[in-house]
């Protein structure tokens, strides 16, 4: 692997950009750009960021909204110099960028094709070749002729994914493309990417969906406040992304929760912890364990559901439901734990939801939820594995 | 193909592109927007014939057809004008370009000016030909030296279209400013008016105009048949070529943090 050439190199990276509120501030600074100074009042939005990427290699840039991904990305295509450091290219670059990939609103989509050849660089007898191909990928119809304006966003990346990828760029840089468009597309584009790696493409992708980073992406690299918080395996970088989500959401939860429960004396779920913690396999042991704070020294009910990501739930069950109340551990706090012997859920993301309820099981006061990931590898559909057999099938 | 090889084919292809696009979404997308571009400086040239000879009864021509003397002069203006005015604004255009590819940003003025000037010297050449069709005494062998001036021409204003272009991307006022001093200077360069009737005081004043001096060494050949360059000419064409050198230093200056600012 190491044998391969470097196709992209950043070292020391940074980005700042000039704030400026007046019109005098705007005069300020093209005087202050005019001299070769920068500008006076700035924005960090990138520091020291180093990284390397070899032919066919995969990078997943994750971090959270304001984090500096968009920018990374765009210095990494040309489209905005750094103010520090180095980046060094080889090969053609081929960007989507938000949504357009640079395509001219005004322009048909027929037109665009044209344009986005022209700046890769491609002879008109070049792009002629690949223009069906492209208008075959974008599955666009009678919309091709249509100037770009009147797209949807969905038809946008359609065209735009359908036009860095027929251009066989060295490197393919993509910024949460996969959000947008339908699912059938997301998945057309997927397996195009898939095929693009096998091939020996490098692929930069930009993502909120940890899924599509995991599944693509040899290495992430997550940027928190324009630096680089951590780099490496992709597995361990999400992993620890996902972590770091969970402790946000958690400590904002948390300290609420006792203080509120305190002084509005109300029954609340005060710990809850997922062993293992994010991820599972399917059909594993999963075990939910927290606390529950009682404001009157009574035994609350304690309800324990699971929910897919959308909402839809799945399964619940409660304390008094089994009879099994929760262990008392202190004067005002409870302990329950709930074994899932062999996890019947099917690969996707879940929540896992802990309720307090009062002693009586009637009242519901409080939820905490944590998010988990069932992994494995199966083509049944639905959520759940339901116990099954096949009559009269042949040995 | 090496880098620099394949950016120059790039860049080429850009340029052809845009300048395509310029050409017919301006000027070829609707019949009218062509007419436009040939009938704005027809009707002007017909105010002025208007207002100066029958209104103001003005003379002086040195015996030379009024017509005659404010077309030559008048259409190299308003093509430099429209020029200008597009070029200064055509970032704008393409801020979505900007903010997501890497290309050269002067492309974009290039392409501008350059589609504005064609055009316009193509009505110019439409123009002299009617005029000398209907009688008037145009000299048609001195497009040999009006077309190096419009060549020089061109270098100026593409330079001064890039200054404009960079500081209109910060400084949205540049726009609004360019059109009354168009205006004013139009007024102050001798177009509608031969630099004889200016009074001596004033006369070296309006004289060290550059564009002027255009407009005298265009009568000269078109109307008078001199043909032979100029020593101004080698100062004109130096003069031209550094204001695109200093426009062009302005542009690449300003030109990276358009991605932040355009749009």
């Amino acid at each position: 692997m190491s044998a391969e050439p470097v196709l992209l190199r950043l070292a020391g990276v940074g980005k700042d950009y000039a704030k400026v509120e007046s019109r005098g501030g705007r005069l300020r600074l093209v005087y202050d750009l005019l001299r070769g100074h920068g500008a006076q009042h700035v924005f960090r939005a990138l520091d020291s960021v180093s990284l390397e990427m070899r032919r066919g290699e995969s990078l997943g840039v994750i971090g959270e909204n304001g984090a500096g991904k968009s920018t990374l990305l765009k210095i990494i295509a040309g489209v905005v110099k750094p103010t520090r450091g180095e980046v060094e290219r080889h090969g053609r670059v081929g960007a989507l960028l938000e949504l357009g990939s640079g395509f001219h609103p005004e322009y048909t989509g027929l037109a665009n094709i044209d344009l986005a050849a022209a700046l890769l660089g491609l002879a008109p007898s070049e792009i002629a070749a690949k223009r069906d191909e492209i208008v075959a990928f974008a599955d666009l119809g009678d919309h091709i002729d249509d100037p770009i304006k009147n797209y949807s966003s969905g038809m946008v990346v359609r065209l735009g994914f359908a036009v860095a990828t027929a251009l066989a760029p060295d490197i393919l840089i993509t910024d949460e493309v996969l959000a947008v468009g339908d699912e059938s597309f997301q998945k057309k584009c997927i397996a195009w990417m898939e095929e693009f790696l096998a091939g020996g493409g490098t692929l930069l992708l930009c993502s909120h969906g940890m899924y599509h980073v995991q599944k693509l992406c040899r290495h992430a690299l997550w940027l928190k406040d324009g630096r680089v918080e951590r780099y490496g395996a992709a597995s361990d970088v999400t992993q620890a992304y996902l972590a770091y989500h969970e402790e946000k959401s958690a400590s904002a939860k948390a300290p609420a929760t006792p203080a509120a429960a305190a002084t509005a004396g109300i029954y609340a779920i005060t710990s809850l912890a997922l062993d293992p913690p994010e991820r599972i396999a399917q059909g594993a042991a999963l075990t939910v364990r927290g606390d529950v704070y009682t404001p009157d020294g009574r035994t609350p009910v304690v309800l324990v559901g699971v929910v897919r990501a959308d909402g839809t739930p799945v399964y619940g069950v409660a304390t008094d439901m089994d009879g099994q109340p929760p262990v008392r551990v202190a004067s005002d706090r409870f302990a329950f734990e709930l074994v899932l012997p062999a996890l019947a859920l099917l690969p996707g993301k879940y929540f896992v939801r802990a309720h307090a309820l009062d002693p009586e099981g009637v009242r519901l006061f409080d939820h905490v939820e944590r998010e988990i990931i069932v992994t494995g590898h199966t083509r049944e559909l639905g959520i759940v594995r339901l116990a099954h057999r096949w009559n009269g099938a042949e040995e | 193909m090496d880098v620099a090889a394949r950016a120059g084919v790039r860049n080429r292809a850009l340029f052809a592109n845009f300048f395509r696009r310029e050409l017919t979404t301006r000027y070829l997308g609707s019949i009218s927007g062509l007419a436009w571009a040939l009938v704005h400086p027809l009707a002007l040239l017909a105010v002025y014939h208007f207002v100066f000879t029958q209104v103001f009864r003005t003379t002086g021509f040195a015996g030379q057809s009024f017509l005659a003397f404010v077309a030559v002069a008048l259409w190299p203006w308003l093509a430099a004008q429209e020029a200008l005015q597009r070029g200064t604004v055509s970032l704008g255009g393409y801020a979505g370009l900007i903010r997501k590819v890497a290309f050269p940003h002067e492309i974009v003025v290039y392409a501008s000016v350059a589609a504005t000037l064609v055009l316009q010297f193509a009505g110019y050449l439409a123009v002299l030909a009617v005029l000398r069709l209907s009688g008037e005494p145009i000299r048609l062998e001195g497009l040999i030296v009006a077309i190096p001036l419009w060549c020089v021409l061109a270098v100026a204003v593409a330079g001064l279209a890039l200054l404009l272009s960079a500081l209109q991307v910060f400084v949205r006022d540049v726009e609004h400013v360019l059109m009354p001093v168009l205006m004013i200077l139009m007024y102050l360069t001798p177009i509608l008016y031969p630099l004889t009737l200016v009074p001596d005081n004033l006369r070296s004043l309006v004289a060290a105009n550059p564009f002027g001096w255009l407009v005298g060494r265009l009568r000269d050949a078109l109307l008078d048949g001199h043909l032979a360059l100029q020593p101004g000419d080698a100062v004109a064409a130096l003069i031209a070529a550094a204001i695109f050198a200093a426009g062009l230093t302005v542009f690449r200056r300003l030109s990276p943090h358009f991605e932040d600012f355009v749009g």
